[in-house]
């Protein structure tokens, strides 16, 4: 297979369209964001394509910081995204803090088995897997393969908030200027985003994606 | 680093004002997936059958450059990495992963890398003081300044040198994406994925095409590093 130009010219193309929408309708944001970013939010979320946050979350340019990998895992020892945290929390200074988890993870999918995936992704799915390990007998219980990779990438958000809550510059943004830690996870089908509450499961979530969560 | 623009809040209304940032979000969710839904009541349950983005995007973790937006792409068409600088250093895992996980799994046709002007990370690079946890990561900005550096400090303007360092940092970002394994045997085998440079301008929201010539620096890189014709191709076990 060749590859076109197509899909790239499309994409500035695209970018045309969003700077002209920008300029007539919004010139001042245009300009804010020229002088300095000050986002409420940072974003610790997934890699995949299907959960654009700005979108997603209906914002715009300039509202949330942004570090996105497979499955949002977050390890203490990964300069990227400590680096990112650091920037963020210690910088810029954001109010809170958002890890996002999704349903239908193919990170949190291939961390419910063993296959060889190469060096790479099994190094950096590994925490997730250990995880899987850890609350076998929980996800044992769940009936399809779909709820325990939803269960999965859960468990995997509370995790991460854990090695937030022991990072030195969020505990010192936390005891000083009252930054808040949130626990997300993005139901797909529905578009729906959810927040966790320590240990529950999809606390708010509507009856039907509770349901279909669940089943 | 001087980004931050301080509010003046009152104490009292801080928290009450953090409430409604929040819960606007949760609202501004809900509207969206309404507005979806009344264009295509479909959209959801294609996008909940699988993903197959044409783009791989790995740019800034700065919050005015919402990656899928400036591209006018929707959910579901750029798989995205973004980080401080949009940096790929050769050992880190965390890009690593994505680069290995969007050629060898999704099938990416196109991997852009995406700088900015007045870009707080390469700005912080140049900045002569340590940045302590962040002295490690920077350390690959200053790298390029290294790797540029006749170039670089024969240009007298300071603001015209903080632009092209943001622009050689996104070509060697590149540079980096194309010593892997994954995409020079993927491009051997498919004739794809192919690399681009871009940065993108806060003054105006337009992306500026730094042209990068793929194939030249393909050819160029793999005569040190090839890594597309070893002996024993095991995909799974390369980077
Ligand atoms: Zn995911
Ligand atoms: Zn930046």
């Amino acid at each position: 297979m060749t590859v076109t130009t197509n899909s790239f010219d499309r994409i500035l193309a695209g970018n045309a369209i969003f700077a002209r929408r920008l300029t007539l309708r919004e010139p001042e944001l245009l300009a804010k964001t020229a002088k300095g970013q000050a986002p409420e939010v940072l974003w610790l979320g997934c890699a995949d394509s299907r959960i654009p946050e700005t979108t997603i979350c209906d914002c715009k340019p300039g509202d949330i910081f942004v570090h996105r990998n497979i499955a949002n895992i977050l390890t203490p020892d990964d300069i990227n995204s400590a680096s990112v945290i650091e920037y963020a929390v210690g910088f810029v200074k954001v109010n809170r803090v958002m890890v996002c988890g999704h349903t239908k993870c193919g990170g949190a999918n291939a961390a419910m088995g063993d296959d060889d995936l190469g060096d790479i992704l099994n190094t950096w799915l590994e925490p997730m897997r250990a995880l899987r390990r850890q609350h076998k007998s929980e996800l044992d219980k769940l009936l399809t393969a779909d709820a325990k990779a939803n269960r999965l990438a859960e468990l995997n958000v509370f995790r991460s908030l854990e090695v937030l809550k022991q990072n030195p510059i969020v505990q010192k943004a936390m005891a000083e200027r009252g930054l808040t830690l949130h626990g997300l996870l993005y139901d797909i089908p529905a578009g729906e985003l959810l927040v966790l509450e320590d240990g529950k499961t999809h606390v708010t979530a509507t009856t039907e994606t509770q349901h279909r969560l669940n089943r | 680093m001087a980004e931050q623009q301080q509010q003046p809040k009152h104490k009292r209304t801080i928290s009450r004002y953090l409430q409604q940032s929040h819960e606007r979000i949760f609202e501004n969710n809900r509207k969206w997936v309404e507005s979806k839904t009344r264009s295509d009541p479909e959209f959801f349950a294609k996008l909940s059958a699988g993903q197959s983005p044409e783009y791989l995007y790995i740019g800034c973790a700065d919050s005015r450059v919402p990656a899928n937006e400036i591209m006018g792409l929707d959910a579901g068409e750029v798989f995205v990495h973004r980080n401080i600088a949009n940096m790929v250093p050769n050992t880190d895992l965390n890009v690593m992963s994505v680069i290995n996980y969007a050629v060898r799994h999704l099938h990416v046709k196109h991997i852009v890398v995406c700088g900015h002007y007045t870009c707080g990370g390469v700005k912080a690079a140049m900045t002569p003081a340590d940045l302590g946890i962040l002295n490690p990561w920077l350390r690959g900005i200053r790298d390029v300044y290294r790797l540029h550096e006749a170039e670089l400090d024969a240009i007298p303007d300071e603001k015209a040198k903080y632009d092209r360092l943001i622009e050689l940092n996104v070509v060697e970002s590149c540079r980096n994406i194309i010593k892997t394994a994954a995409v020079q045997q993927s491009y051997q085998d498919n004739q794809y994925p192919i690399v681009h440079g871009w940065v993108f301008d806060l003054k105006d929201g337009l992306l500026k095409d730094l042209k990068i010539d793929f194939e030249a620096m393909l050819e160029g890189i793999k005569k040190i590093y090839n890594l597309a014709s070893s002996p024993d191709r095991r995909a799974s076990t390369t980077d």
